[in-house]
């Protein structure tokens, strides 16, 4: 939004969730993550610093918590007691989960972090003033503060090093909050092209998250939450998890309760676009 | 928790409304179905004749001492005369379409400088200017096999996508508008310079003032005009006095802002 | 993706100029400066070239030796990101985090830039043709004897023209080592199924029973496997969700996968094997009278009681594979990594023929018909072989490709010292790392994505194929070489007349595709021009003809001799596992930033090297995370973090390779400790390949303690009673409606 829409009509561009004034259209973009298929590697991690210009902190940095990494792999462990861990450990790739009612986007002093109408928490990065608020509401963790100049910090990105940078996607300087946005410049590029050519854009890999198209056990697919013919809306709808609900009622007679389709921290009512599925363990072994 | 983000939400809108600093371009009427070029035309020059509030004090300063150049003069390695190439032919021009150099707006970001190829391809078999100092010294380049090194006059910050492809798509090729009054509209009237110079301020401010202003995106009678059928990250279309539907540019920041 | 109709040498020519302006632009985080930065222009370009358009160009991964294929994203000639090409068979449009990071090798700001001749401690940069002359000054009145050239493992033309080198010069002392490569496993397999790497078929098994295969993370072609798993995990074909379970000692990031991950007492694996075999007879599952006679005495109590594997959970094993078929047995490095490393990967590979598998999931692979391309698996006899060599003063000149041997073998082998008996040492490489630094002459190489190549995978997935690999971009540097120019411009020093047709390596790939282009599947194009084009296009030559290897099951029960489980040796009464993580494996890809950065799967540890202690055993000796402790061995001791891992088996413990590197580069440099220093040389009875766990240690606690830099909160992957990842087990789960 403009810095003039912005202010007078805020409440417009403010998407809780999808309803009868603001639906989304023609886009709504979402993910599912299986997380039976995810095998923790972190090469959705990597492709991330390759696509969205992330900074290597070093050792030191990382250490104060200041990692940029936008797509995280989580580790847990089973807390039982148990002398080994016998079923293995569970991973979760965490990133910006595009909340719908994002807490982060309403404590901007300066409306640097707003909904699009597509369906996504964008993040202008040449507006944020870096006061931090957002990262403080997150209940996800997902947003990164540049607490140092990067660009010019030794051997972040020294000589040849720069040329890897991409050029669709802003290197963020000193005081700038930043996170993942879907790689918002795959998603502009394939929307235009589309736009050109006068159709939508299509569900059938013409447009992939770099996380996405790295995986290899494909457990993220990512499209076009409102287009009943995508891959996202058909998990969404067997897993019987409506975007705009923070408690789902999961159908019984229909099976509902053996469904794995979750969303995290549903009850705080963010309405995040990521749909989680449980991970499996065999019964008999 | 979900009583506490409304009420914040409620909170910034409260604060929203108690600065003062919100500013509006001129609002043009929406129902004025007038030739759309000279709306722009006219929005833009009512925003470049001090329209008010909407300027900072570093855009009003640059417009007050000289309101058709507002970029630097910017020294090339060859005065190339855009006058010559492009102008009109009562002037002596050659009335060559932008595109037939810049032949990269059409379809990507930039609109690209063109390939030193493309200039000899024509002056190889121009014979009258062939020893001007200016094609001389392009010759050189050429035979040296060295790219010019043009200098950049119309240059964005690094955080804003801009792109040509979807600018001359849409009001040339849909809306069938000239292409000289097109390209005009953000580089000025280049078919009467010599090298570039920037005359527009190509702020966000300059931006917004046209995405502002509606377009038509229907013929009289609700044909769509071009094959744009979407409207994504647009404003809702308004129907026009005369029946046109008319809808503004897109107007997220994140369309444009990278 | 590409139109073939182009001329590839021009297209770099022509991007010459472009591809080092834009690196000033469009990039920075600079404000608008109008006149005076630099606009992107050309003298010439093609139709495909437009700037902010990004072009893509096929390729194949160099970082292991899984052979993936690769498309780079070009833009305004600069290559900025590399993406799976899913034309490819092997990773079907995936990639790792290890691939992605490729790009970081290439513009890595460490690599040489020119031939260094050594003077006294420092190098001096001289011309290739003054290093090509040294070179031939060198070899002459050296017999071929006296001639040692150590390689990584190598396929594809560059391995012809290596032999024809060597050939040459009449020397037959190629080496090629691989520090961690599954050579024991190799071996097996040619005598448990008549090849050394038969195609394994996880998504079509229902159970896979993995010996410490670490086939997610760094085993043979990962991304191939992790895509089968997926398959496997979603039960292709109608079946149920397949069930992993993995036997390993320290937990590798299958194990982190595993439906069951079972601990083994150390070296234990083959034992373990017999017992469920011996078990799956008790049930009735047929089979011959020899392997009957064979693990006649591994009864489930003396199993269990040498393995530490309960009775009760060699029983859910054996009921499962009986009822699951077909399953899938894997032998993996874990197994392989003892004294009787060939016997405990005999014994489990014993186990897929007991349950029927070869021939459903384990599969011979296609090969490529020319038997000179195919690859020459690297191996650590090699290197012991050289090294015996050197230190007997054998060879004068050695040379040195694609390995680094002074950082990667132990110390107590003395590689560094013996080295310097050769009298002429010259490595080729990008970095200077351990072993550039002992040479006399070192002389720079291309990145992977510079240089050309074809490539053959030592691991096949469905077809024979042939990877090309070509440059993605223009050079970075005007000094560095490409492998293959090199060998050429060194073997036209003996044959100058055979090879004067070949201007250089690209026209000699060029000729030799075209040569066999029948072959090559390119029958049907009679313009060389347009088929070579095309074949570059692709990235990929796929054989769909191509023969199949055929099994030769051998019972491999009647020479089966597994040792009783040593006794805990009262010095050193720890097991050392060496571990290979994903990313970093033997050490070569460590500066590279996003690895260094990127945390360790199992630890999150992230910049430093660890080591993992049972919490049980670390009570014991009263250490805490961040303690820092020395292990020692026979052959040597190290500092380093402890960290307290709850997925190891209590009288082991496992520090990463890869990391502790004093040279190389300043992402490498003085991050860690290297465990290959202090490994004990205990080697394979039957492969002589070096037992990569057999080294005993103690560990004491130094006094001092360090914060241990990672990515999991201080809670340590407790979820704090919040639903963040939940555990549905498949009674309660209904996979069938998903889509």
């Amino acid at each position: 939004m403009s810095i003039s829409t912005l202010f007078e009509n805020y409440s417009e561009f403010r998407h809780r969730h999808p309803d009868g004034d603001v639906p989304h259209n023609p886009y709504k973009w979402a993910m599912a993550i299986d997380l039976d298929a995810c095998s923790g590697c972190n090469a959705c991690s990597v492709a991330c610093y390759a696509e969205n210009n992330l900074p290597v902190v070093g050792k030191e940095k990382f250490a104060h918590g200041q990692a940029m990494h936008w797509m995280r792999i989580e580790r847990y462990w089973d807390q039982d007691g148990r002398e080994f861990p016998d079923r293995g450990a569970r991973y979760l790739p965490m990133l910006c989960q595009q909340c719908e009612a994002a807490p982060c986007e309403t404590v901007c002093p300066v409306g640097a972090t707003n909904h699009t109408p597509d369906g996504l928490n964008s993040q202008i990065y040449n507006r944020c003033i870096g006061s931090r608020y957002c990262s403080s509401n997150c209940p996800y963790k997902v947003r990164y503060f540049n607490w140092y100049d990067y660009p010019t910090t030794d051997n972040v990105w020294p000589a040849e090093m720069n040329m890897q940078l991409n050029p669709d996607v802003t290197v963020r300087s000193k005081g700038v909050m930043e996170k993942c946005t879907f790689c918002i410049q795959r998603i502009r590029g394939a929307e235009i092209d589309a736009k050109t050519q006068g159709r939508l854009v299509r569900d059938d890999g013409e447009l992939q998250t770099a996380c996405q198209q790295a995986c290899p056990t494909s457990a993220i697919s990512f499209g076009n939450l409102v287009d009943p013919e995508s891959k996202v809306h058909k998990q969404w709808r067997a897993q019987q998890v409506d975007l705009d609900k923070h408690e789902q009622v999961k159908d019984e007679e229909e099976g509902g309760t053996d469904l794995r389709g979750y969303r995290i921290y549903e009850f705080l009512a963010p309405y995040p676009s990521i749909m989680y599925l449980e991970r499996v363990r065999e019964s008999e072994i | 928790m979900h009583s506490f983000l409304r009420l914040s939400f409620l909170l910034l809108e409260f604060f929203v409304a108690g600065i003062s600093y919100a500013t509006d371009a001129p609002q043009s009427d929406p129902a004025d179905p007038g030739v759309e070029g000279s709306a722009i035309d006219k929005a833009a020059k009512e925003k470049s004749d001090g329209g008010g509030s909407a300027f900072s004090a570093w855009e009003s300063k640059y417009f007050a001492s000289d309101p058709d150049n507002v970029g630097p003069a910017v020294k090339q390695p060859i005065e190339f005369p855009h006058f010559r190439h492009a102008g009109d032919h009562d002037k002596g021009g050659m009335e060559i379409n932008c595109m037939y150099c810049h032949t990269y707006a059409r379809r990507s970001l930039v609109a690209g400088i063109p390939p030193v190829q493309k200039c000899i391809g024509c002056h190889q078999s121009i014979d009258s200017v062939r020893d001007k100092p200016r094609i001389k010294k392009l010759f050189a380049y050429w035979d040296a096999k060295k790219a010019i090194p043009w200098k950049k006059v119309h240059d964005l910050p690094d955080f804003v996508r801009f792109s040509h492809e979807r600018h001359i798509q849409r009001f040339i090729f849909q809306l069938n508008r000239p292409v000289q009054e097109v390209c005009g509209y953000c580089h000025g009237d280049v078919k009467t310079m010599t090298v570039a110079r920037r005359q527009k301020l190509l702020s966000m401010g300059f931006c917004v003032t046209c995405h502002e202003i509606n377009h038509p995106v229907t013929a009289p009678g609700g044909t769509p005009i071009g094959n744009q059928a979407y409207w994504y990250g647009m404003r809702k279309p308004v129907i026009g006095a005369s029946g046109i539907l008319k809808a503004q540019g897109p107007n997220d920041c994140s369309v444009c802002h990278k | 993706m590409l139109k073939s109709d182009f001329d590839r040498r021009d297209f770099l020519k022509v991007l010459g100029w472009g591809g080092t302006a834009v690196a000033l632009t469009g990039c920075g985080n600079g404000m608008v400066e109008s006149g005076k930065e630099t606009v992107v222009s050309y003298v010439e370009t093609s139709d495909y070239m437009i700037p902010s358009i990004s072009v893509y160009f096929n390729s194949t991964c160099a970082q292991c030796d899984a052979g993936c294929s690769i498309t780079g994203r070009i833009r305004e000639g600069r290559v900025l990101k590399l993406e799976g090409n899913p034309e490819s068979a092997i990773n079907r449009g995936k990639t790792c985090g290890l691939g992605q990071a490729g790009v970081q090798n290439h513009y890595n700001p460490d690599r040489i830039r020119a031939p260094l001749l050594r003077t006294g401690d420092s190098g001096e940069a001289i011309t290739w043709e003054k290093a090509y002359a040294l070179i031939d000054e060198k070899l002459k009145g050296v017999s071929g004897n006296e001639v040692a050239f150590l390689t990584g493992g190598m396929s594809g033309h560059l391995k012809v023209l290596l032999g024809n080198y060597m050939d040459s010069i009449g020397s037959k002392n190629h080496f090629a080592y691989e520090a961690i490569g599954p050579a024991v496993v190799r071996a097996a397999n040619k005598k448990s199924y008549g090849v050394e790497m038969p195609r394994f078929n996880i998504s079509k098994a229902r159970v896979v029973l993995s010996f410490g295969a670490d086939f997610l993370g760094a085993w043979v072609s990962p991304v191939n496997f992790s895509q089968q798993y997926a398959q496997f995990r979603k039960g292709a074909g109608g079946h149920q969700r397949g069930v992993l379970v993995q036997v390993e000692s320290k937990m590798t990031i299958t194990g982190a996968n595993a439906d069951r991950w079972l601990v083994v007492r150390p070296g234990t694996e083959g034992i373990l094997a017999l017992g469920i075999i011996n078990a799956l007879g008790a049930h009735g599952v047929k089979m011959s009278g020899d392997i009957a006679a064979a693990v006649k005495g591994y009864d489930k109590d003396r199993v269990s009681k040498d393995t530490g594997v309960s009775g009760e959970q060699i029983e859910k094993i054996v009921v499962l594979l009986k009822e699951r078929t077909p399953s899938l047995v894997l032998a993996g490095s874990a197994a392989e990594g003892y004294a009787h490393g060939s016997q405990n990967a005999a014994a489990i590979n014993l186990l897929n023929q007991v349950l029927g598998n070869v021939g459903k999931t384990v599969e011979a692979a296609a090969v490529v018909p020319f038997p000179q391309m195919a690859p020459a698996t690297g191996n650590t006899a090699a290197l012991k072989a050289l090294n015996d060599g050197l230190s007997a003063g054998k060879y004068k000149v050695l040379f040195s490709y694609g390995a680094n041997p002074v950082f990667t073998s132990p110390a107590a082998m003395k590689f560094k010292d013996n080295m310097a008996k050769a009298g002429f040492k010259v490595v080729f490489a990008q970095y200077l790392d351990e072993t550039a630094l002992q040479a006399d002459l070192v002389l720079p190489l291309d990145s992977a994505l510079e240089d050309w190549g074809t490539q053959v995978p030592e691991y096949m997935a469905e077809g024979a194929q042939i990877n090309i690999q070509q440059p993605l971009m223009e050079k970075l540097h005007a000094d560095t070489r490409g492998m293959g120019n090199i060998l050429l411009a060194l073997v036209k020093q003996r044959r100058a007349a055979e090879y004067k047709p070949f201007d250089d390596y690209y026209g000699y790939l060029r000729a030799a595709v075209l040569q066999n282009k029948a072959a090559l599947g390119g029958a049907h194009q009679a313009d060389n021009d347009i088929f070579w084009n095309e074949t570059l296009s692709k990235g990929i030559i796929k054989l769909d003809g191509a023969q199949h290897a055929s099994l030769s099951v051998k019972s491999g029960a009647a020479g089966l001799s597994l040792p009783e489980p040593s006794a805990i040796d009262a010095q050193y009464p720890l097991q050392l596992i060496p571990s290979v993580n994903a990313s970093l494996r033997d050490g070569r890809n460590t500066n590279q930033p996003w690895l260094q950065e990127s945390p360790d799967p199992l630890t999150t540890i992230v910049w430093d090297s660890w080591v993992e202690i049972h919490p049980k055993k670390a009570a014991e000796l009263g250490i805490v995370e961040g303690d820092i402790v020395e292990v020692s061995s026979k052959s040597g001791s190290l500092k380093v973090q402890a960290y307290i891992f709850p997925g190891i088996h209590p009288d082991a413990i496992s520090i990463p390779l890869g990391r502790g590197h004093e040279a190389m580069g300043r992402y490498a440099k003085g991050y860690g400790v290297n465990p290959f220093q202090i490994l004990d040389m205990v080697y394979d009875k039957e492969t002589g390949e070096l037992a990569l766990h057999e080294t005993r240690v103690k560990i004491s606690k130094t006094g001092e303690r360090v914060i241990v830099v990672k990515d999991e909160g201080p809670v340590g992957g407790n979820q704090e009673g919040q639903k963040i990842v939940p555990l549905m087990a498949t009674d309660k789960a209904n996979l069938s409606k998903e889509i």
